[in-house]
Order: structure tokens, then C-alpha cells, then sequence
């Protein structure tokens, strides 16, 4: 009788390998493709806690109103995804609209997302959905009433979004609208470097020309040759992509994690596809501002300062050490219109990207303890306006403002937006309330 | 009453046991302790000394502090190419040093045995420097006050110059717990050189004015453009820890 059993069984078995087999070889390319999705889109970067079980929920995204936590995305049926079908995941990349119609907060890139194609985001759930299951509840949203109301989010995006998918240009190269494709679809970098509307949605008349991050600047990096990447050949922005480092710039902070864990593990050719589209970017250039005279006493500060504190490592010239210690002579991060990154650096210290073709990972040392905020304005001013650099001097009330603050986590601005949308709607409703109840009162 | 020789062998094998247990201890350490990934960073890390703020006197007393600042300003006296150990702030650094660990000797071995030591290993009593400093000062100011019917600051200098040629010379009893004469000396000069010569950040060398003195250029540390400069003169001012005057505008 078990004899017998065993041999079904065993039957079976080789049934049931045969059949896999026959599909198995697609279904792994499958799974193969969507992990890459991943990579682009950077999922891990949210939904992963450092040192924590892959997807299995992030560190909460502080935003002035509170906490949005970026939950589990394992197939755990019970505290992950793995209730949702293909279609709730589908129409939650490509509206917001998650499982059972909940809105979602575009803390969760889907404006982004809601570009990719239908065979993109088919991948990416298969790939997801091979992903090891992990019981971790999240409770999404810790915002404060009325920010915590989802509903507003069907105002906002009235207002802010129309999902539709990626146009390409005819008349640019297929490289070139891959690399648009990747920027404003799944990897998402103007979600960090388009500047907001009031209302907390891409300010697509800006696009990539540098945002505010709260606590750090993501940069211009159009081809706009004062504040964006226009100095930058093409292998060079593809080194920057790749490595996190270049002769120019070393990636640190938010860029440091998007290089890390996304960008570095990108094939060669959608990095060359990427900094095409990037170098091809030629908005109205930024006006180039009179420097800062050198004889003013804030330079002249700025400059004994940096010559105690930061020339040992970024040189008396401002030309750094290849690789090591960037060149802060003609470097457009030092000449954004917004300082906050440089003013975060001095501050705080960073540690450049840790990646295969970067594995030194120098840092700059924190300097908030021995420069007070004039010392640290100062010497921001001269660095921004000395060895041909010139942009706007950094004030002390900026730099007070910056100072003690943690990481800075990214604002998510659109978050405003909605708190915008949410006060919009109560006092409309109270202005119904209010004529109501006029009549009555006459 | 001398300590039993120790046998050279006994000594050397000690020596060498000590070498290889470190050995092994570090061997183990680099064999546990490997990193990959990027190196450990934190931001805003930092470990600065804490600056000495002027104000109140913190060990001294009124009295010992007025005759400490005299002292300071004979061994180091005001002339064209300084200020005085006093307006130095040597006395200031003096007294934050004694209420801190210097003072309470809190990283040295302080039991016994008390054994004479050789000059050349220095104090080997029982006090720490806090308590030298009280017990000196209150002997020299009984002492001169028998002698002279006033203390020490009240002296005029040339009469502060030659007690402290006498204390010098070991020519005045103190408590031997102090030290004696000599030994107290030797500390309140060694003293007096480090507040007038090291960083500002810890209250004496005000506005740096010893590293001015010298055309020693402080904190700074990168001096590659000028290795090549034979012959010239340094020409940027000094810099300590906690900055320089340049460094503010406003
Ligand atoms: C910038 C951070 C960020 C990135 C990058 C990101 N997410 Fe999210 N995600 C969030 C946040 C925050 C939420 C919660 C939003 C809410 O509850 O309104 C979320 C929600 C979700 C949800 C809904 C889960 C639920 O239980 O409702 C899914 C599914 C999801 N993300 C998948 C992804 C995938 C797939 C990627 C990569 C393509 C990705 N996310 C990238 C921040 C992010
Ligand atoms: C001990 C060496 C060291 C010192 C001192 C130092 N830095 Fe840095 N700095 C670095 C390193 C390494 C990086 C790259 C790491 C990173 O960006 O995370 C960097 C990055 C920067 C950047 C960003 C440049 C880019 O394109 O990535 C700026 C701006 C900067 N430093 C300014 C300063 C100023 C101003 C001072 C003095 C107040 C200073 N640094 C002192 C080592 C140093
Ligand atoms: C999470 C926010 C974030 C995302 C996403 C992001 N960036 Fe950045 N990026 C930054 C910040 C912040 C900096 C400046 C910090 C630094 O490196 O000093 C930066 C710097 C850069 C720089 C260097 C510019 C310079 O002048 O030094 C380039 C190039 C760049 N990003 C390209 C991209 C591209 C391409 C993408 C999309 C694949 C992207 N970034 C996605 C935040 C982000």
C-alpha cells in the first residue's frame, strides 16, 4: 500500500516538475526583469529598514505632519501584499488606488511609476510576488487628523495628476527616450530634483532643476552649464551614476542611498540612455550672479576659515584630490541658488557612496562644533564665490536654521499640497454650513 | 626597607609573556574584527574638549589664587615680546586643571607603597596635584607671613624673585607630602609652561599670545604649500581648537 503510495507520489512529482519546466524558463526571465524594476524604481529604499528583511516595511518618511511609513510589500497575506491580485497592484502603480480602493499619499512615487509600461510593472509584480514573505505589521499612516484623512488624496489628484503612460519623442534617438523613460518613469529623480508647485506636485515647467529636501538640496542637473551637469562629459555623469563618484562630485546623503541602491546596479546602458537624455536638457540657463567681492569682510572671514578648516583636503585652491576629495573650483553643487546641502555638509559631515567601483567611502568631518553660524555662512559664501565660482552669499539665519537638525529625512512637499487640499475642502464646508444656516438666523 | 631586586631573567620572561599575550590579543582582535561595506561613520560626531569659560575661580581659593597669579607672572613676567603669565590666563588653567582629573590624579595608580623615587621619576608621594597645591601654597604663606609679615603677592618682585630662587633651590622647609621645596617648584613652573603654551581652549595662552610669540601656527595641519617655501616666513596668524579672531567678520 505505501509502496504504491510513494510511487504516486514520485509520479507526480515528475508531472508536476515536467510542466513547471515547460513555462519555468519564461516565467524566471520574468522574474529576472522585475527584479531589475526594482532596481530602477529604488522600491528597496523605502520599503527596507536598514539591516531589516527586504521589503518588509521602511523607516518612517518624516514629514512636517508626521510620520508616513512605508509598509510591508512582502506576499505575506496577512501584514504584506499578498492579498492583492495583479490588478490592485497595477492600478496602484498607475493611480494610487491600492487594495481596496484605499488612496494612497504620493510619498509613494506612483506619479512617477504611473509611466512605466504595462509589461514593466507585470514583471515587477512577478518579481515581487517571489519575494520571501515576512510577518511585519505597518500602519502606514501616522499623520495627524486631517492630514490622515485618504480622501483628500482624490482632490490632489484631481487637481495635480492625470495617469497616463510615456510619450516618446519621434524625433530623438531610441537611447535618448529610454533615458527619459527611465528619469520620469520608474527611477523617479524628479520626485527628488523637480522643484513643487504650492500645491506639492511637480513643477513640470522646472523639471530636474533642483529641489528642496529639507535639510538637503537635490541639484539642477539639467545640461545647464552654471548650476546643472552641462561641464560633465558623458562618461563622466555615467561614472557618477555608476560609482557614486567622479572627477567632479562625490554622492552623499539621499543621492548617496539612490546611487547605493539603485542607480550603481543599473546596466551601462541605461546609465549612457540616462545622461543623454540628462545632457540633452538645455532649459533658459540660469543667470550667472557678480560674485561676492573678495574684499568683503565675509569673504575675508570665509577665507581664513577655509583655509584652517577645509583646505587640507579640498586644497587652498579649491581643486580637491581626484576621486577622493571633490574639487569645489567650478563645481555647479556649490552653486545652486538653494545651499542647504552645503550648508548640511559643513554641519553634519557625510560619508561618500559605498559602491564597487568606490569602495573607499572618504568623509568630511562634522564642523558644527567648532564654526558658529556666521563662520559657516561665511565660509559657504567664499567657497560659493572664490576660483571663478558665484552665487548668492549664505546668511547666518540660514545656516541657525539648519543646525541640530537630524538627517533630513526628504519633506515630501506634496504633503503640504494635500494639507493645502484638506483645508480647502473644510472651509468649504463651512462656508456651506455658514449659508445654511444664514437664513436661519434670519 | 629597599624593595628586592628583581632578577633580569625573571623581569625579561615577564616582558615577554606580556609581549606575545598582546600579540595574540590584537591577532584575535584583527581576526574578529573585519569590515566590509563602507566605513563606520556617523554624522555630527565629534569629540571636542570642553572649552574653559572664564569666570569664578573653581579649585583655588580668593587668597590662593591671588598668590598663584603672582607666581605665574614672576615665572613668566609681562616684557616686549609677551604678556605676563597672568594676563596669560596660567593661573586660570592652572586652577581648571586641579579640579579636573589632573588635579585629583584620576588616571595614575594611587595606592602604595609610597617608596623615595628616583629625580627622574618624578612625584612619587601620596598627594595628588590638588592636594600639593593646598598644602604648598598654605606653607609658603605661613612661611612668608612668619617671615616677611605679608604673603606672597603683597611682596615687591624683586623679593618674589628671590624666595623663589630659595624655593627653587630646596632652601625653604615644605610638607615633604607636598613634595618639598624643589618638588613644588618644579610643579608650579611645569604648570605655569602648559597654560602659557598650550591651546587656549583649556583657559590659559589668552589670544594666543605664547604660539604669537613664537610664530607657531597652531591647530592648522595641512602645510604642503609650503613645504617648497625654504626660508620664508609662515605668514598665516596662529589658529587654535576652538578658532582665531579672523575667523569672525562681524
Ligand atoms: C520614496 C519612498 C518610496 C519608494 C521609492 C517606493 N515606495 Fe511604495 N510606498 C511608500 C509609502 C510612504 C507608502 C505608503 C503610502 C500610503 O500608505 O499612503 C507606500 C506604499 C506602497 C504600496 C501599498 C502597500 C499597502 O499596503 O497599501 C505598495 C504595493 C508599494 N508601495 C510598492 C512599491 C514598489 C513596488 C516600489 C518600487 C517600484 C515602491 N513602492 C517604491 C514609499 C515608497
Ligand atoms: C577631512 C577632509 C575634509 C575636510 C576637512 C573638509 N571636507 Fe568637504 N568633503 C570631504 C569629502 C571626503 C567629501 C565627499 C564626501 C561626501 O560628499 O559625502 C566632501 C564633500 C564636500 C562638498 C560636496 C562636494 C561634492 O560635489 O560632492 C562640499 C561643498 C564640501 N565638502 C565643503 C567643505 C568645506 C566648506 C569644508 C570646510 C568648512 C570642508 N568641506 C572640509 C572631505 C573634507
Ligand atoms: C532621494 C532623493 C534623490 C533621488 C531619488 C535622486 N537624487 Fe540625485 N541627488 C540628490 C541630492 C540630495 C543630491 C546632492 C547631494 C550630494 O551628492 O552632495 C543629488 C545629486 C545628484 C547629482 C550630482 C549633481 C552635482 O552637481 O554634483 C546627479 C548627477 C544626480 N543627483 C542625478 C540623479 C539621477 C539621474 C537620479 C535618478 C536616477 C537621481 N539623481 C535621483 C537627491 C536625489
Amino acid at each position: 500500500m505505501s509502496a504504491l503510495r510513494n510511487t504516486l507520489a514520485a509520479l507526480a512529482l515528475v508531472v508536476g516538475t515536467a510542466t513547471a519546466h515547460a513555462e519555468g524558463a519564461d516565467q524566471a526571465d520574468r522574474i529576472m526583469r522585475g527584479q531589475y524594476q526594482a532596481v530602477l524604481g529604488d522600491c528597496m529604499a523605502c520599503h527596507t529598514r536598514p539591516g531589516g528583511a527586504p521589503f518588509a516595511g521602511g523607516l518612517p518618511l518624516e514629514t512636517p505632519f508626521g510620520a508616513l511609513v512605508p509598509p510591508n510589500i512582502t506576499p505575506d497575506p496577512e501584514t504584506g501584499i499578498g492579498q492583492w491580485s495583479e490588478a490592485d497592484f497595477t492600478r496602484m502603480m498607475r493611480t494610487g488606488i491600492g487594495h481596496g480602493g484605499r488612496r494612497l499619499y504620493p510619498a509613494m512615487p506612483y506619479p512617477a511609476y504611473s509611466l512605466m509600461t504595462e509589461r514593466d510593472i507585470a514583471d515587477l509584480w512577478a518579481y515581487l510576488a517571489t519575494v520571501e514573505p515576512v510577518a511585519n505589521r505597518v500602519v502606514a499612516n501616522q499623520l495627524p487628523f486631517p492630514f490622515n484623512i485618504r480622501l483628500s488624496m482624490l482632490f490632489w489628484n484631481l487637481l495635480n495628476f492625470t495617469p497616463q503612460p510615456f510619450r516618446p519623442d519621434p524625433a530623438q534617438s531610441a537611447e535618448w527616450n529610454r533615458g527619459a523613460y527611465l528619469v520620469q518613469g520608474p527611477a523617479h529623480c524628479g520626485s527628488c530634483h523637480t522643484p513643487k508647485t504650492m500645491l506639492g506636485a511637480d513643477d513640470t515647467s522646472q523639471a530636474l532643476r533642483g529641489a528642496s529636501l529639507q535639510g538637503w538640496f537635490a541639484p539642477d542637473i539639467t545640461g545647464d552649464p552654471q548650476t546643472g551637469i552641462g561641464g560633465w562629459s558623458q562618461e563622466e555623469l555615467v561614472t557618477y551614476l555608476r560609482t557614486g563618484v567622479n572627477a567632479h562630485s562625490v554622492a552623499s546623503g539621499p543621492m548617496r542611498e539612490a546611487v547605493e541602491n539603485s542607480t550603481s546596479r543599473m546596466n551601462d546602458a541605461d546609465l549612457r540612455a540616462i545622461a543623454v537624455y540628462l545632457r540633452s536638457l538645455r532649459p533658459a540657463a540660469s543667470p550667472v550672479p557678480q560674485p561676492v567681492a573678495a574684499s568683503e569682510p565675509r569673504m575675508r572671514a570665509g577665507a581664513a576659515v577655509y583655509a584652517a578648516n577645509c583646505a587640507a583636503c579640498h586644497g587652498a585652491e579649491g581643486t580637491g584630490a581626484r576621486q577622493l576629495f571633490p574639487a569645489l573650483a567650478g563645481n555647479p553643487l556649490v552653486r545652486q541658488a538653494n545651499a542647504e546641502t552645503l550648508v548640511h555638509l559643513v554641519l553634519a559631515g557625510s560619508q561618500g557612496a559605498h559602491t564597487p567601483g568606490a569602495p573607499t567611502t572618504p568623509a568630511m568631518p562634522s564642523l558644527a562644533w567648532r564654526l558658529n553660524d556666521a563662520q559657516v555662512a561665511d565660509v559657504l559664501t567664499y567657497v560659493r564665490n572664490s576660483w571663478g565660482n558665484a552665487a548668492a552669499p549664505v546668511l547666518p539665519e540660514q545656516v541657525a536654521k539648519q543646525r541640530g537638525g537630524g538627517d533630513g529625512m526628504p519633506l515630501w512637499p506634496w504633503i503640504a499640497g494635500a494639507a493645502m487640499v484638506v483645508c480647502l475642502v473644510l472651509l468649504g464646508l463651512l462656508a456651506v454650513c455658514r449659508r445654511r444656516r444664514r437664513p436661519l438666523a434670519a | 626597607m629597599t624593595s628586592p631586586p628583581i632578577r633580569s631573567g625573571s623581569r625579561r620572561e615577564l616582558l615577554a609573556s606580556v609581549a606575545v599575550t598582546s600579540l595574540l590579543a590584537s591577532a584575535s582582535e584583527a581576526g574578529a574584527r573585519g569590515y566590509s561595506g563602507s566605513l563606520p561613520f556617523r554624522t555630527y560626531s565629534a569629540d571636542p574638549p570642553r572649552p574653559v569659560l572664564p569666570g569664578a575661580w573653581v579649585f583655588f581659593t580668593q587668597d590662593e589664587a591671588v598668590a598663584v597669579e603672582a607666581i605665574v607672572d614672576r615665572l613668566v613676567p609681562a616684557d616686549d615680546l609677551s604678556v605676563g603669565g597672568k594676563e596669560a590666563g596660567c593661573a586660570v588653567f592652572i586652577d581648571r586643571q586641579l579640579a579636573g582629573p589632573y588635579g585629583h590624579s584620576s588616571r595614575l595608580y594611587t595606592q602604595g607603597p609610597f617608596l623615595p623615587g628616583l629625580p627622574t621619576q618624578g612625584y612619587q608621594g601620596e598627594m595628588n596635584p590638588a592636594q600639593r597645591y593646598r598644602a604648598g601654597l598654605a606653607a609658603i604663606d605661613a612661611h612668608l607671613k612668619r617671615e616677611k609679615g605679608r604673603g606672597f603677592a603683597a611682596l615687591p618682585a624683586v623679593e618674589q624673585d628671590a624666595f623663589l630662587t630659595r624655593l627653587e633651590k630646596g632652601e625653604v622647609t615644605l610638607p615633604p607630602g607636598s613634595g618639598g621645596a624643589q618638588g613644588f617648584f618644579n610643579l608650579v613652573l611645569q604648570n605655569t609652561m602648559e597654560g602659557f603654551f598650550s591651546d587656549p581652549v583649556y583657559g590659559g595662552n589668552r589670544g594666543m599670545a605664547s604660539w604669537r610669540m613664537l610664530g607657531f601656527p597652531g591647530t592648522r595641519y595641512d602645510y604642503r604649500d609650503w613645504v617648497s617655501k625654504h626660508n620664508q616666513r609662515y605668514p598665516l596668524p596662529p589658529v587654535s581648537i576652538m578658532g582665531a579672531p579672523e575667523w569672525s567678520a562681524r
